[in-house]
């Protein structure tokens, strides 16, 4: 038991008194420089005194020297005013009883006697507000914060890991956001009731309220709105209620009216008053220390009597930032970096050559219209078909699907992308381990890393993303996820060599498929002066200025060509007239591309398979040349490469149009070219590169 | 080490080789079907749960809400009644 005390003397005898009744095993008693009988009243209870000085209180260092200097689990703290009810410390006993991580209780406060209308009725309000059936309730992160140490109890071990903030006022409420941020849960019980009401004038419940605000403010950031109208409305409001409860506690009528007075004043002056305490630190030192019921001057941090030194420094008063989310961002690499990846499961020898796996591929968020994502649900599914049991695992870090439910994700990934039979999950609360593990993109590698019972680990890699940033946090993590030794499937040979060769990782490649059912010539006559373009705006990879350059320069030298803009859902500005159509399904994609002349489809980083569904079609297409595709296609193949220059790219399209011959080439051998690129062959490869991460952890067990 | 030594001969290592791989062919069998069995259950439940994961509805928190038995007890009420008069239609019409 911790009681602070200064000139206490009015209610300190019965706290001692009903303290004796509730049998704690220790009672400590801090006094701050009495000038009242409080010492002799502490030494006649037979209570632990301890003597500070009125320049060393403040409410967070003084209650965390009181924990200091005592030895139970559970830390109980009361003000010199609040007498504890019978069953108080029975309550508290099992307050913590409740739930397995209870590191706080805290229970009402009753109205004395003599308490105004107001302070009873917002009191008696308050808590019941906490638990409406009047029983214990346990509160965690998603629940409130507010603590109070007018009558609180702390399990030593939270008081421990958390301590209360060396701030001069609301240490209890700062300790309240600050536990429930640690994983902590505290409980509101009723029994754990004390007597306590301030029986402050008006004037003083007022300076009080500016002290209370300014706390809330340092400790939370909390600034209490303030308009003139809206002010008006709520000391209306709060004076009916009080009118109300005066009603239905048998107030007669000559009371209600004088306390109606003294209720307007109340609630109007705290209105005001705690409006200025939340700003307090616009105010003039010299006024906030007259206003201060504790006749404090300084807005930041610390006691009441800083040094010489802390007040001419030219710092503003730093601003305290609660915390608004569970976790950082990147917490997945953090908790990465300090843990390293969980352990694989024994390998079981042969495993590698079972028939069906268990697969759990964990994919970053998407949208209608994600490639990464329609390669790997093209695959999966097949893999599903095949037998093999796949699930698939989001990871969210931004937490941009977090208004998503699961059911619905599954939903769009089946309308989106391919009829995908598996369960989807968000987040990995209810992993169940895998044979292979598969991260589908940088965001999901750190998370995934964390999760054990896997018998190997594999990364399917699109794309060689730390090219989508510039220098920065992302560039970094991802560039790392290929330095943790997952086996890479790589969807190009130009992309599993850069794998190779940069970060010395093991990897192997597969070829996009097409569905070349839907994906073929359609029955539509082709016209001979039409450029479309894939001018995906929002993926700067796609270099789409540099297109937009291009086409610019050939409709100078063609003013009567056709170009047709389409993949964005943006209307683009450029310097010549197009037609623009939105985002295309697969189907409508396959008719644009049997009636276009040429494609023209830009990628700086790994090739896409837009341009193959292009071929597909029988429509030859421009791509940059020295990147990617050379990989796939030869330097001399069915798709023809530009240099990354507009004017050559124009030459490129220009010589298509014009050339008839070498259309004709280019779209009869991209046709012949990718019959053989499907997407059951894309499953094959991508099975055996699975299966192959498990050989690699075979051999790696010995 | 010789074998005969610890009373095991090779033959016995073998057969007790043959009856672990065994034992890890069955277990591993039986991970493959209780997963199997989950992935389903789930994608079933998934497709079942579309709406009310759309529509942000979890019928258990609803439930748990003050009023809501009374609310689900008004409604029994209502459809009893509503039956009871429909019955009563019915054999009125069939007299």
């Amino acid at each position: 038991m911790i009681i602070p005390v200064k000139d206490g003397e009015r209610y300190l005898e019965e706290l001692l008194e009903a303290l004796r009744r509730e049998a704690p095993d220790q009672i400590l008693v801090i006094d701050s420089g009495s000038r009242d009988r409080s010492r002799e009243i502490v030494h006649a209870a037979g209570a632990e005194l301890l003597e500070i000085e009125p320049s060393e209180f403040a409410h967070g260092a003084t209650r965390n020297l009181g924990a200091e200097r005592t030895t139970g689990e559970l830390i109980c703290f009361l003000t010199q005013d609040a007498t504890p009810c019978p069953g108080w410390l029975a309550a508290y006993r099992e307050a913590f009883t409740l739930g397995a991580h209870v590191g706080a209780a805290y229970g009402p406060h009753l109205p004395r006697p003599d308490t105004s209308p107001m302070i009873a009725r917002e009191l008696t309000d308050f808590f019941a507000g906490f638990s409406p059936d009047g029983s214990p309730v346990v509160q965690g992160a998603d629940g409130p914060s507010f603590l109070s140490n007018v009558n609180a109890c702390y399990a030593r071990a939270c008081w421990e890991e958390i301590r209360f903030r060396p701030v001069a006022y609301s240490e209890d409420q700062a300790f309240g956001v600050d536990m429930l941020a640690a994983g902590w849960q505290k409980v509101y019980h009723p029994g754990a009731a004390v007597l306590h009401a301030h029986d402050y004038g008006p004037v003083e419940f007022m300076r009080r309220y500016f002290d209370e605000y300014r706390g809330l403010r340092e400790t939370s950031g909390h600034v209490e709105a303030f308009s003139v109208v809206g002010s008006a409305r709520h000391v209306a409001a709060q004076v009916a209620g009080d009118r109300r409860w005066m009603a239905e506690q048998g107030l007669g009528a000559v009371d209600r009216a004088r306390w109606t007075a003294r209720a307007t004043v109340h609630h109007g002056g705290r209105r005001v008053y705690s409006a200025l305490g939340s700003r307090a630190e616009r105010i003039p030192a010299p006024v906030r220390r007259r206003v201060s019921l504790e006749r404090r001057a300084d807005t930041s941090a610390g006691p009441a009597d800083a040094s010489e030194g802390a007040r001419q420094s030219p710092l503003p008063p730093p601003a305290v930032i609660a915390p608004k989310l569970s976790h950082e961002v990147y917490e997945a690499a953090e908790q990465l970096w300090r843990e390293g990846p969980a352990p694989l499961v024994e390998p079981v020898p042969g495993m590698a050559d079972r028939r069906r796996l268990r697969l759990a591929m964990a994919i970053p968020t998407f949208s209608r219209g994600s490639g990464g994502h329609n390669t790997l649900f093209q695959i999966f599914t097949r893999l599903e078909q095949r037998g093999h049991l796949c699930s698939a695992w989001l990871v969210d870090p931004y937490g941009y699907a977090a208004s998503t439910w699961p059911a619905v994700l599954r939903e769009e990934i089946r309308e989106y992308f391919a009829p995908f039979e598996g369960p989807v999950y968000k987040g990995f609360e209810q992993w169940q381990g895998a044979d292979v593990a598969i991260a589908t993109g940088w965001q999901t590698v750190h998370s995934l890393l964390r999760v054990g019972g896997c018998r190997a680990r594999a990364y399917v890699v699109n794309d060689h993303e730390p090219e989508f940033y510039a220098a920065s946090t992302e560039q970094a993590l991802s560039e790392e996820t290929y330095r943790y030794g997952m086996h890479c499937i790589a969807a190009s040979p130009w992309l599993r060599d850069l794998l190779i060769d940069r970060y010395d990782t093991s990897a192997e490649a597969f070829q996009l498929g097409v569905e070349h059912d839907v994906y073929k010539p359609r029955p539509v006559e082709r016209r001979r002066d039409t450029v479309i373009y894939y001018a995906r705006y929002v993926t700067p990879r796609r270099a789409v200025p540099i297109g937009l350059m291009a086409l610019a320069e050939l409709k100078r030298r063609r003013p009567d060509v056709r170009v047709v803009l389409f993949g964005t859902g943006e209307v683009l500005d450029a310097s010549f007239p197009y037609e623009r159509l939105d985002i295309l399904n697969p189907t409508q994609l396959s008719w644009l591309y049997s009636e276009a002349t040429v494609g023209l489809c830009l990628s700086l980083t790994n090739f896409s398979l837009m341009p193959k569904e292009m071929l597909a079609c029988g429509l030859p297409c421009v791509e940059l040349a020295g990147v990617s595709a050379e990989s796939i296609f030869g330097a001399d193949g069915p798709l023809a490469l530009a240099e990354l220059d507009s004017n050559k790219i124009a030459d490129r399209i220009e010589g298509l149009l014009d050339n008839r011959s070498e259309w004709e080439r280019r779209s009869r051998e991209g046709i012949d070219f990718v019959a053989s690129h499907t997407w059951d062959h894309a499953t094959d490869e991508v099975e055996a590169g699975l299966r192959h991460a498990l050989r690699l952890r075979e051999a790696a067990a010995g | 080490m010789d074998l005969t030594e610890t009373g095991r001969s090779q033959e016995d290592l073998a057969r007790e080789n043959e009856r672990l791989r065994a034992r890890i062919e069955k277990l591993e069998a039986e991970l493959l079907d209780v997963q199997a069995r989950t992935n389903a259950a789930v994608a079933k439940w998934q497709d079942r749960a579309y709406w009310l994961d759309r529509w942000h509805l979890d019928l258990n928190a609803v439930m748990r809400r003050p009023g809501a038995a009374e609310a689900r007890a008004a409604l029994r009420a209502i459809r009893a009644v509503a039956r009871f008069f429909k019955r009563l239609r019915r054999g009125l019409r069939r007299s």
